[in-house]
C-alpha cells in the first residue's frame, strides 16, 4: 500500500440544490507529500475534505484513499487516515483521556507510549473535561487523536486553529516527522505561513473550483518580488515607465519600493542610466501574496 | 425581531407553541365530535363525588367532557412542558450553548436578560392561553355544540397560569444552577408528581386536604369550567410564580455564570477522591467509553434513573398500600363504574388491584415515562451527535454506520427495558406490600407491552433522527403521533369503532393484560412495528449527508 497515491481525486463535483459547492476537482496527493489546501471561507476546502471522508456524498465524480474507494471501502480506509476536522466539537462531558480511549476502542492499534509521547510534546491537559479546557487544549487532544495510530494519510482541516506559535511549531515538526517516516499529509489552512513551511505542493481552490496545482518552489518563482532602491538622488517615477513587470512604484526622495517580475538586470540598467544605485534589497514574494494574487486576479488552471 | 433579549426569545419558541396549541385545538375539535356522536348518559349515572372529582359537571355535556379531556390533562402537560421548556432554556440555556458571555459582552445586566426572558415566556403563554380560548368557543360553534354555563376563558386563564408557575420554577433552577437540565427535570418531576397527588389524595379520606400543597390542585381545584375564574387560585399561582422569579433573580446575580455547562456528576467526584478514585474511573472513566452503545447508556444515564426509580417507587410500590387504604371507596366507584368509561382507561374496574393500577400506573403514566427515556435516546442517537457535531469524528474511525444505527438502538431498547423491569418491580412489590394478590405473570405482560409501546414511539425517533438529522423533529413528531393515537384509542373505545385498531394503545392496554395476561398477537404487532421502523433507520442513515451543524 506504500506506493499508492495517498488521496485520488476525479471530477468530484457537490451541489446543493443550484449551490456548487466543489466543482470538478482532480487532485493527487502522493505518497509522503505534505499537500496544502488553500482557499478563504466558503470556497469548498471543508466540502471536499467531507466527500473524501464519506461524511458527505458526491454528486459526481469519485475519490480514492490509499487506492480504495471513499465510498465503498470507507470503513477499510479510516483505519489508515488520520483526521481532524475544522472547528472541532469533542464530547464535553468527557476528559481528554477518556475521549482518546474511546476513540482508540473503536480504532484499534493505539500506542499508548505514542500517545503519552504526543501528549508530551503537545503539553496536552488530558485529565480534565473536553468542555472546561481552553480551545487551544481542545484542539491538541484533536491532533493527539488524530496522529495516534500513526496513520499512512492525515487529513487535517485548519489544523492550527487555536494553538499558540511555540504548540504550532511543535505540531509543523510532528507533521514533518511523519512524512519522513513515510506518511501522508493534506493539510487546509487559511495559515498561509504555515503552509509555506510544511507544504510540498499546494492547491489553491475558488468558488469550488481549483484554480491553481503546483509546488510551493514553483508557485514562488512566479511570483512578484518586493525590491527597495536607494539612490543618489531624488527620484522620478517615470524612469520606471516602460520596464516590464514593474508594478506599485511608491518613491520617497531617494528611496523606491515597488514589486518586479523579471530580470534584475534589465531593472538596474534602466536606472543606471540616470541615477547611482546605493543600494538595493530584494525580499521574495511569501505565499499570501501569490494567494492573494490569485484571488484578485481571478486566475484560472 | 432580532433587536432585543425579548423578542429573539419569542422568535426562538414561537414555532414550538404553535405546534403544541395547534395540536390541542385539533384535539379539542376532534374530540368535541367524537362525543357529540355518542350516548352521554353513561356519564351522568357517575356518582357525584367522582365526577366533581375529574371536573365532569353533574349535567355532564359534550362540551364539558371535552374541554374536561382535552384541555385539562393534555392540554395542562403539554403547556406545563412548552413553559419547563422555556424556562429551564432561559439563562442556563445560553450557559450550555456557551452564548452568555456574548450575550452579556454588550450593555445589559443579568437581571435585565432574565426579565426579559421570563417576559417572553409570559407573552407566550398569555398568547397561548388566548389561543387555547379562542379554539374553545370556535370547535362548539362549528360542530353546533351548545356551551351554555361553560367559562372556557376562566378555565384557559387557569392554564395558562399553570403553566407559567412551571415555567417560572424552571427559570428559577435554572437561574441558580446553570444547568437547563437539572431546571427541566425538577420543573417536570413537580409538575408529575403534583400531577399524581392531586388525582390520588382526594381518594384518601382525611388526606383531602394535603392535595392544596400542590401546584395542580390550583388548576382546576375550583373547578373553573364551572365557576369561573377563582381569583384566590390564580392569586396562590401567581404569588407563588412571582416568588420564585425574584428566587431566580438572587440565584442568577450572586454566582459565576458557567462558560459552557458540564456537568459534574457523582461519578466524576468519587473519581477525584483518591479512596474511590480507582473504581470510579473505571465506571466513569475508561468503561463507559468501552463501546458506542455504552457511551451513549452513558449519557442518558441520569434521566434513566430519575425515570426508573419514579416508575419503580411512586408508580409502583407506593399504589399497593394507597389503594390498601382507599380500597372500599374504590369498590363504591366500581359497582356503577359504566363500562364504556372504563374502556377509556384502557379497560379494567377500578375496585379490583388490576384496574386501580391499570387507571394510575399503567394507562398513562407508563408510556409515558417509556416514551420519555425511549425517544430521548432514539432522537438524540444521531441527529444528537450530528447537532453536536461529533458524528464526523465518530465516523472518522473504522465503524460502518450501521454500526452506529445498531449500538445506539440497542442502548434504546436495553433502556426501554430497564424502565419497563422498574415498573414490574414496583409493582410487585406494591402488589405484594399491600397484599393485593396481583399475578405477577400479569403484571409482567403488561410491562412488556408498555415497553413494546414505548419502544415504537422511540423506535420512530430514532427513524427521523437517522433520516433527517434533526434532533427537534425527531422529539416532536413521535410526542405528536402518540398523543393523537392515544386520544384516537381512547375515543375509538367508547365509541366502539374499530378504527382504534390503527392506533398502537390498542395494542397495549386493549387486551387487559393485568387481568388476562399477555396478548401474543398484540406484543407481536407492537413488536413488528418497532423493527420495522428500526429496520428503515439503516438504509436512511445510510444514504444520506451528514449535517455539519445544527
Amino acid at each position: 500500500m506504500d506506493d499508492l497515491i495517498a488521496l485520488h481525486t476525479e471530477g468530484l463535483t457537490k451541489h446543493y440544490g443550484d449551490v456548487l459547492a466543489l466543482v470538478d476537482l482532480t487532485l493527487d496527493v502522493r505518497p509522503g507529500e505534505v499537500f496544502g489546501f488553500l482557499g478563504p471561507n466558503g470556497a469548498g476546502k471543508t466540502t471536499t475534505i467531507r466527500t473524501v471522508m464519506d461524511e458527505i456524498r458526491p454528486t459526481s465524480g469519485r475519490a480514492s484513499i490509499l487506492g480504495m474507494d471513499c465510498h465503498r471501502q470507507s470503513v477499510e480506509i479510516r483505519r489508515h487516515v488520520g483526521y481532524l476536522p475544522s472547528d472541532l466539537a469533542l464530547y464535553p462531558n468527557l476528559t481528554g483521556k477518556d475521549t482518546l480511549t474511546y476513540f482508540a476502542n473503536l480504532r484499534g492499534g493505539v500506542d499508548w507510549d505514542h500517545v503519552a509521547e504526543l501528549t508530551e510534546r503537545l503539553g496536552a491537559e488530558l485529565d480534565k473535561k473536553v468542555g472546561d479546557l481552553s480551545s487551544g487544549q481542545r484542539q491538541k487532544v484533536g491532533v493527539i487523536q488524530a496522529f495516534m495510530n500513526r496513520p499512512q494519510l492525515l487529513i487535517m482541516d485548519e489544523p492550527s486553529n487555536g494553538l499558540d506559535p511555540l504548540v504550532q511549531r511543535e505540531f509543523q515538526a510532528m507533521i514533518r516527522e511523519v512524512v519522513s517516516q513515510g506518511a501522508s499529509v493534506f493539510l487546509s489552512s487559511h495559515t498561509l505561513s504555515e503552509v509555506q513551511r510544511v507544504a510540498d505542493r499546494v492547491g489553491i481552490i475558488r468558488d469550488g473550483h481549483l484554480i491553481a496545482l503546483e509546488s510551493v518552489s514553483s508557485l514562488r518563482s512566479k511570483a512578484m518580488r518586493r525590491v527597495e532602491l536607494e539612490l543618489g538622488t531624488t527620484v522620478d517615477a517615470a524612469v520606471f515607465d516602460g520596464v516590464p513587470g514593474v508594478r506599485d512604484v511608491v518613491v520617497e526622495n531617494h528611496h523606491v519600493h515597488l514589486s518586479y517580475d523579471g530580470k534584475m538586470e534589465a531593472l538596474l540598467k534602466r536606472l543606471a542610466e540616470r541615477y547611482d544605485v546605493v543600494d538595493i534589497s530584494t525580499e521574495e514574494a511569501d505565499l499570501e501574496e501569490i494567494f492573494l494574487t490569485y484571488y484578485r486576479e481571478g486566475v484560472t488552471v | 425581531m432580532l433587536a432585543t433579549v425579548f423578542t429573539k426569545t419569542i422568535l426562538d419558541r414561537w414555532r414550538g407553541v404553535t405546534v403544541g396549541v395547534a395540536s390541542l385545538a385539533a384535539l379539542l375539535l376532534m374530540a368535541m365530535a367524537i362525543y357529540r356522536d355518542i350516548d352521554l348518559s353513561i356519564y351522568t349515572n357517575l356518582p357525584e363525588a367522582f365526577l366533581s372529582l375529574v371536573g365532569i359537571p353533574p349535567d355532564a355535556d359534550i362540551a364539558a367532557l371535552s374541554y374536561n379531556a382535552v384541555y385539562n390533562s393534555y392540554g395542562a402537560l403539554v403547556l406545563g412542558g412548552i413553559a419547563i421548556a422555556m424556562g429551564s432554556a432561559s439563562i442556563a440555556g445560553e450557559e450550555r450553548r456557551g452564548t452568555i458571555g456574548l450575550l452579556l459582552g454588550n450593555p445589559r445586566s443579568r437581571t435585565g436578560v432574565l426579565v426579559a426572558k421570563t417576559a417572553a415566556l409570559v407573552a407566550l403563554m398569555t398568547v397561548s392561553a388566548a389561543a387555547l380560548w379562542l379554539a374553545g368557543i370556535a370547535s362548539p360553534q362549528v360542530l353546533g355544540v351548545s356551551v351554555e354555563g361553560m367559562h372556557v376563558g376562566a378555565f384557559t386563564v387557569h392554564l395558562g397560569v399553570s403553566s407559567l408557575l412551571y415555567g417560572v420554577l424552571a427559570v428559577a433552577v435554572g437561574s441558580w444552577t446553570g444547568k437547563p437540565g437539572v431546571a427541566a427535570a425538577v420543573s417536570a418531576g413537580v409538575m408529575v408528581v403534583s400531577f399524581v397527588a392531586v388525582g390520588i389524595l382526594p381518594l384518601v379520606e382525611g388526606w383531602e386536604d394535603l392535595a392544596k400543597v400542590f401546584p395542580w390542585y390550583y388548576l382546576g381545584g375550583s373547578d373553573p369550567l364551572l365557576n369561573g375564574v377563582d381569583w384566590g387560585h390564580l392569586a396562590v399561582m401567581g404569588g407563588v410564580s412571582l416568588a420564585l422569579f425574584a428566587v431566580g433573580l438572587v440565584g442568577v446575580n450572586r454566582r459565576d455564570l458557567r462558560s459552557r455547562s458540564v456537568g459534574v456528576s457523582l461519578l466524576d467526584k468519587l473519581r477525584e477522591n483518591p479512596l474511590t478514585a480507582r473504581v470510579a474511573e473505571r465506571l466513569a472513566g475508561s468503561a463507559r467509553v468501552s463501546s458506542i452503545a455504552v457511551k451513549t447508556a452513558s449519557e442518558h444515564q441520569g434521566l434513566l434513573l430519575v425515570v426508573s426509580l419514579l416508575m419503580f417507587a411512586l408508580m409502583g410500590v407506593l399504589m399497593g398500600p394507597i389503594f390498601s387504604a382507599i380500597e372500599g371507596y374504590a369498590v363504591d366507584f366500581g359497582e356503577v363504574f359504566p363500562e364504556e368509561l372504563v374502556a377509556l382507561f384502557g379497560g379494567g374496574d377500578i375496585s379490583t388491584p388490576e384496574g386501580y393500577y391499570q387507571i394510575e400506573t399503567f394507562g398513562l403514566v407508563t408510556p409515558i415515562a417509556l416514551m420519555v427515556v425511549t425517544i430521548a435516546v432514539g432522537a438524540k442517537a444521531l441527529a444528537g451527535e450530528e447537532e453536536n457535531r461529533t458524528m464526523g469524528m465518530l465516523l472518522a474511525n473504522p465503524v460502518r454506520r450501521s454500526r452506529v444505527v445498531a449500538e445506539k438502538a440497542a442502548t434504546m431498547v436495553v433502556y426501554g427495558g430497564v424502565v419497563g423491569l422498574a415498573t414490574f418491580a414496583g409493582v410487585s412489590a406494591g402488589s405484594w406490600l399491600g397484599g393485593l394478590g396481583m399475578d405477577y405473570g400479569n403484571i409482567a405482560a403488561a410491562c412488556v407491552l408498555a415497553t413494546l409501546v414505548g419502544l415504537l414511539f422511540g423506535s420512530l425517533a430514532l427513524l427521523l433522527s437517522a433520516a433527517t438529522g434533526v434532533v427537534r423533529l425527531a422529539i416532536f413528531v413521535p410526542v405528536g403521533a402518540a398523543l393523537v393515537s392515544h386520544v384516537v384509542n381512547a375515543m375509538a373505545e367508547i365509541n366502539g369503532a374499530g378504527w382504534g385498531r390503527w392506533s398502537p394503545f390498542h395494542y397495549y392496554l386493549g387486551s387487559d393484560p393485568l387481568v388476562t395476561g399477555m396478548a401474543w398477537g398484540d406484543a407481536a404487532v407492537l413488536a413488528t412495528g418497532t423493527v420495522l421502523l428500526l429496520a428503515l433507520a439503516f438504509p436512511a442513515f445510510q444514504r444520506r449527508d451528514l449535517r455539519q451543524s445544527g
